[in-house]
């Protein structure tokens, strides 16, 4: 690290980051597994991702939107509150 | 299916082409080093280059094949979205920041700054190359598809012109060219797809005159003497949807009856459409062979909320199958589409056409917006498909475009051309990475060609004509294939051969150079070795049937990330741990 404040908002982006990446990880690894192996049982939907969430749409559905949308917030979460590493640090790992 | 030009359609698309190349030609007059042709001066704004991420990503695969897939089979084609779009976050939160920091032109640049090895730049080209062309493949494909209604043109035809156009654009100018086309076609391909929702919705849906029965088989048989439809000749009156529009009013993709028992639900809300959908009971088409060989299209009436579940797709199908193999097969294919983007040779080098490593960050979070809002309408886009009695069941990548003909055919020539455009602005991403990966990192750094500036880019643009070659004579190969299903392909073998590399490389010390060769080397092999030899590959590319692609094939299930992609992290943590301690004893005084 460059010292003083200037590693301070690299260290704490890179913690938002590896946090909100987390949070995705473990959604879409959900997703997936409850697609795989909670959704079906001898070829007929039993749950899962075909039980009903809200306003007569399946959980199938509110998940997939669910999942782009999140991408999109967890980007602009990082966007606003990840302070932006500085330059000179990026120059001192070259 | 016969197809006819329509004057508009062809006015449209050669507008669209022509200021395409007429901005190349313009920005190439401009462009003479190196750094501006291989990374655009480094100077590309974030906004902009937020926007030509999306109009890189968002392919032929994107919009042709996911709309095909969701028009054909449902949620299936959707999966491809939620994992496409996914991978989005690997790139911003690990891949971003970090890559722009290390590199300069290429993926080689970036996994080399620490080593200076000619190996090491030698295996990251090869890998650049084949991805590249794996990628290339699905997008000539979607061209072929799209010039057929669009100009009255063959497939081939369509290949050769955008493997031509892709030329002039990238011999051109390169990056800059590549930057501004993919910006242009990002922001009109977003525009245009909302039009068309707003138009799905404004329509809502509505059930034929009458009801297709169940034995209303289509039959169309192919001989080298002639083509029949339900057995006279094919002709412009008496093509495969001909006989259901005479007695039906709707051709293939239909509703066969709405909730309430109504004849038509009028304009729908975005979440009303779901709704109204998943109550009701939609008309789809088996594709199966008769007796005498013939294709045959049976009708099946399924339920719209077994639509709007995974599993219809033969891709996916393994989520209804108790078997677990089965299911690793679709956990597999979800892990690629997740770790794949961020590894893709053509997206990691639009992170060098930005100044720093806070435009990456940027640039990035504006692509996942731009891209994850047209994901959202890729499902919108494929079930309107599906019930717009419009869809060709010989070939799913035309589905988008047909719906958009539904509308009248100023809108099919306006999503025509901008489908088209689709196509150059990802192949020109795809060219430039795979030139970049010839004349940068195998003529200059592992040949050690001694090159000005000036042979720099004269060596691109060569190289960029050869690669567009080559992906016009693939893409006439693979006419038939879905292009979003040969896309997965290109996933897997960049999660598998990039992303171990990478990571490893970023928050891993004792990585090494022998262990990063390593790596790379295992995990494009290995994917490339298991795709060849799965049973999808053996069906759809070897032409077996199913069967004897089940019986033939030596892997367990047809994609391989969740196999290949920890092998990759596998063979580089060893090999570095044992080169490094090597490299230790070596260095220690005697």
């Amino acid at each position: 690290m460059s010292g003083g404040d200037a590693s301070v908002p690299a260290h704490r982006a890179r913690f938002l980051g590896a946090v909100l990446f987390a949070i995705y990880c473990i959604a879409y690894a959900t997703f997936v597994l409850v697609a795989a192996f909670g959704t079906f049982k001898g070829g007929a939907a039993v749950g899962g991702l075909a039980a009903p969430a809200f306003g007569g749409l399946s959980i199938a559905v509110v998940a997939g939107f669910g999942l782009i949308i999140g991408a999109f917030l967890l980007a602009a979460i990082y966007a606003v509150f990840g302070a932006p590493p500085r330059e000179s640090e990026t120059e001192a790992r070259k | 299916m016969i197809y006819h030009a329509s004057t508009l359609a062809v006015v449209v698309f050669a507008l669209f082409v022509a200021s395409v190349l007429g901005l190349s030609l313009w920005l190439g007059s401009r462009t003479k080093s190196s750094g501006g042709y291989f990374a655009a001066h480094g100077q590309v704004g974030w906004f902009v280059n937020g926007i030509a991420f999306a109009g890189d990503y968002l392919s032929a695969a994107s919009f042709l094949g996911i709309c095909g897939m969701i028009a054909f089979f449902g949620y299936d084609g959707f999966l491809y979205s939620i994992g496409y779009l996914a991978g989005w976050i690997v790139a911003l939160f690990v891949i971003a920041e970090p890559v722009k920091r290390l590199g300069k032109y290429t993926l080689a640049d970036a996994l080399d700054s620490k080593f200076n090895s000619r190996g090491l730049k030698l295996v990251a080209a090869i890998s650049t190359l084949v991805i590249s062309l794996f990628y290339l493949v699905p997008q000539m494909v979607g061209a072929g598809a799209l010039v057929k209604p669009l100009l009255g043109l063959p497939h081939w035809a369509g290949v050769a012109m955008v493997g031509v156009a892709v030329t002039v654009i990238v011999s051109t100018a390169g990056m800059v060219s590549t930057t501004w086309v993919q910006f242009i076609k990002g922001t009109i391909l977003v525009a245009v797809c909302t039009l068309v929702v707003a138009m799905i919705l404004n329509r809502g849906f509505a059930v034929p005159s009458t009801p297709i029965a169940a034995t209303e088989v289509q039959t169309l048989a192919k001989s080298a003497d002639a083509t029949t439809v339900n057995g006279a000749p094919l002709a412009p009156d008496n093509q495969l949807d001909s006989k259901l529009r005479a007695a039906h009013g709707t051709g293939f993709g239909s509703v066969a009856a709405l909730p309430g028992g109504v004849e038509r639900t009028g304009p729908l809300g975005p979440l009303g459409f779901f709704e109204t959908f998943s109550q009701s009971t939609i008309t789809t088409w088996k594709k199966g062979t008769d007796a005498a060989g013939a294709t045959t299209f049976t009708p099946v009436e399924r339920k719209g909320a077994d639509l709007l579940l995974p599993g219809a797709n033969p891709t996916f199908k393994g989520v209804r199958d108790d078997r677990v193999a089965s299911k690793l097969d679709f956990i597999s294919l979800m892990l690629a589409l997740f770790l794949g983007t961020a590894s893709l040779p053509h997206i990691l080098i639009r992170y060098y056409t930005v100044k720093d490593a806070v435009s990456a960050r940027k640039s990035t979070v504006v692509g996942i917006a731009a891209i994850g809002f047209f994901y959202v309408l890729t499902l919108y886009l494929g079930l309107g498909a599906m019930t717009s009695g419009a869809l060709d069941p010989t070939d799913s990548n035309m589905s988008a475009p047909l719906l958009a003909r539904t509308f009248g055919e100023g809108l099919f020539a306006v999503i025509s051309a901008v489908a088209f455009t689709t196509v150059l602005g990802t192949v020109s991403g795809l060219v430039m990475a795979g030139a970049g990966a010839v004349a940068h990192d195998l003529m200059k750094d592992v040949l050690g060609m001694r090159m000005s500036d000036a042979q720099q880019v004269r060596s691109g643009k060569i190289a960029a004509a050869a690669l567009g070659l080559g992906s016009i004579a693939l893409g006439i190969l693979f006419e038939k294939m879905n292009v979003t299903f040969l896309v997965g392909w290109a996933f897997n073998l960049a999660a598998s051969a990039n992303l171990p590399a990478l990571v490893m490389l970023l928050f891993w010390k004792r990585t090494t150079k022998q262990g990063i060769i390593a790596a790379m080397a295992t995990g494009l092999v290995a994917s490339l070795a298991w795709i060849l030899a799965s049973a999808d590959t053996m069906e759809k590319v070897y032409g077996y049937s199913a069967a004897d692609a089940a019986a033939k094939t030596i892997v367990p299930f047809s994609q391989p990330a969740i196999v290949t992609v920890p092998l990759g992290f596998a063979v580089l943590a060893v090999v570095s741990l044992l080169t490094a301690r090597s490299a230790k004893s070596n260095a220690a005084p005697a």
